[in-house]
């Protein structure tokens, strides 16, 4: 029998090497086709992720609820601090809210002074969290809405209170949301009340840091921080969080929204911002139609020249 | 009647796939999306030097640690289709750069196994460093391989410090296997119940 062994090695063995080194060059080609083509085969991976990840809910919904309970049973065992906490909590936002009540009020007049009208386009779709990245290195979670629901790359994300994130990789049925504490996540961000624009940069940390603040003396600790829309590829006035200070000096942000059970997410419709293109044309006189060769970059001087 | 060596054989090998889906499952689980805290006291975390205070912990890479074992104690148990299949799979599901680490893997693997033969009969402390030389030196070549083809990387501490965390949870993976499912190192020279030189 040793020898069968033996001789069924010597069979094996050169097929073996065949088989590795056919392996090799496979993954090795993948990989270079990656870096020479990405948007290719991303959108494979995506598609590979959309089929893979959502057959595998039945088996993480139930896991992710017991965990959730667990979670919420150990909260039970501090019940009394828990209490005492909410009740000093609730004190504060009692003032809070008549302080909000009266800011309501002095806006709904000074709407109704301006007849403001606000965007009506700014809606959101909503959707669960499906799974975590599986990596250590990367901040991002698989959203259960896709390509089918609309969604677009680079469209910011929300929970009930504040930013989270922006869409990068759509599929057909499922999207990623790139977190804020992503290293590669970079997002524009003012800095309130001192008006400070400056760069949130995700270092794969809970607490991002600012960066590039033109004068760092003029932010407290506890500012709030909202993001700018600086760039127009992300809507402004989006709650991030507030300003921590670390034993280095250095300024970082505690995000608003709730990552540590981060379920339902929003995910906001934002369009691109209008751009101007140029400098604008002659009105023509009335009854004289417009020079041809002429542009018209902003549509209401154009119908204002036809019609008037 | 399926030869029983072919059946043990089978059994193993399902006995890691299962594993392994198993670790990746648990990874993708939407638990909490904080990083992952330091395993240590909230006062000692306090007190920490700041370039320290950034990063969080990235805990070990348990896929590796499993199938770097596996290799070194049953490597007759572990296809090389294997091995190449289940970190592509990681590769695609975790957004790394797909191939590259299952490349990395596959060649550091087959390193492994060229010696495991010669090696039966060190002491596990050996063992243990030629897999964690393995493993540093495939972290390594990744991470030269990103810096040449100029795709953004960790920072040089996360990826440190996963690579000691997967060291030190070495023993405890070999311990584990060996006593749950039989998993042991054979000794020089050892047949099988079957009269086979294993």
């Amino acid at each position: 029998m040793a020898r069968d062994r033996n001789s069924d090695m010597d069979y094996r063995g050169p097929v073996r090497r065949v088989l590795v080194a056919v392996l090799a060059l496979v993954l090795g080609l993948l990989f270079l086709v990656w870096r020479i083509d990405s948007p290719r085969v991303e959108r494979f991976r995506n598609a590979f992720i959309d089929r893979v990840v959502p057959s595998m809910d039945w088996a993480m919904a139930p896991v992710t609820q017991l965990a959730g309970m667990i979670d919420s049973f150990q909260a039970y065992t501090r019940i009394y601090e828990q209490n005492q906490e909410l009740r000093r909590e609730l004190q504060q936002m009692k003032a809070w809210k008549e302080a909000a009540v009266q800011l309501e009020q002095q806006n709904a007049k000074l709407l109704a002074q301006n007849q403001v009208r606000l965007d009506p386009k700014l809606t959101s779709v909503s959707g669960v969290v499906m799974a975590d990245s599986g990596s250590p290195f990367r901040q991002s979670v698989l959203l259960n809405v896709g390509a089918r629901d609309g969604i677009v790359d680079g469209w910011a994300a929300m929970d009930g209170l504040g930013l989270v994130g922006r869409i990068s990789g759509v599929a057909q049925n499922s999207a990623r949301l790139l977190l804020l504490t992503d290293a590669s996540s970079r997002i524009p961000v003012t800095i309130q009340p001192s008006g400070q624009k400056a760069m949130l940069s995700g270092d794969n940390s809970a607490a991002p840091p600012l960066e590039f603040l033109e004068s760092p003396e003029q932010v407290r600790p506890d500012d709030r921080v909202i993001s700018s829309g600086d760039g127009g590829v992300f809507p402004a006035g989006i709650l991030v969080g507030t300003v921590v200070q670390t034993k280095d000096k250095r300024f970082r942000v505690r995000l608003a929204a709730d990552y540590d059970r981060l379920d339902f997410v929003r995910v906001l419709r934002s369009h691109p911002s209008e751009q101007i293109g140029g400098a604008g044309a002659l009105i023509a006189p009335p009854g004289q139609p417009p020079e041809r060769g002429l542009t018209y970059q902003l549509p209401q001087a154009a119908e204002g020249g036809g019609d008037g | 009647m399926v030869d029983p060596r072919t059946a043990s054989r089978l059994a193993f090998q399902s006995l890691f796939l299962f594993l392994v889906l198993l670790i990746l499952f648990l990874r993708l689980l939407p638990l909490s999306m904080l990083p992952d805290p330091w395993p240590l006291p909230a006062a000692m975390v306090a007190h920490m030097p700041d370039w320290l205070y950034p990063l969080s912990w990235p805990g070990p890479d348990f896929l590796l640690c499993l199938t770097i074992v596996w290799v070194l104690r049953r490597p007759d148990f572990m296809p090389v289709l294997v091995v190449a299949a289940v970190f592509l799979l990681e590769d695609l599901l975790t957004m790394r750069p797909p191939g590259l680490w299952a490349l990395i893997v596959l060649i550091g693997t087959e390193f492994l196994r060229k010696r495991e033969n010669a090696t039966r009969d060190l002491p596990f402390a050996w063992e243990w460093l030629m897999a964690a030389a393995v493993m540093g030196g495939m972290v390594l070549v990744y991470r030269f391989t990103h810096a040449l083809f100029i795709i953004p990387q960790v920072t040089f501490g996360p990826a440190a410090l996963q690579l000691l965390a997967t060291v030190a949870v070495y023993p405890l993976v070999a311990l584990a296997l060996q006593v749950a499912f039989g998993l042991r190192r054979a000794a020089p020279g050892e047949i099988d119940v079957f009269g086979q030189r294993l």
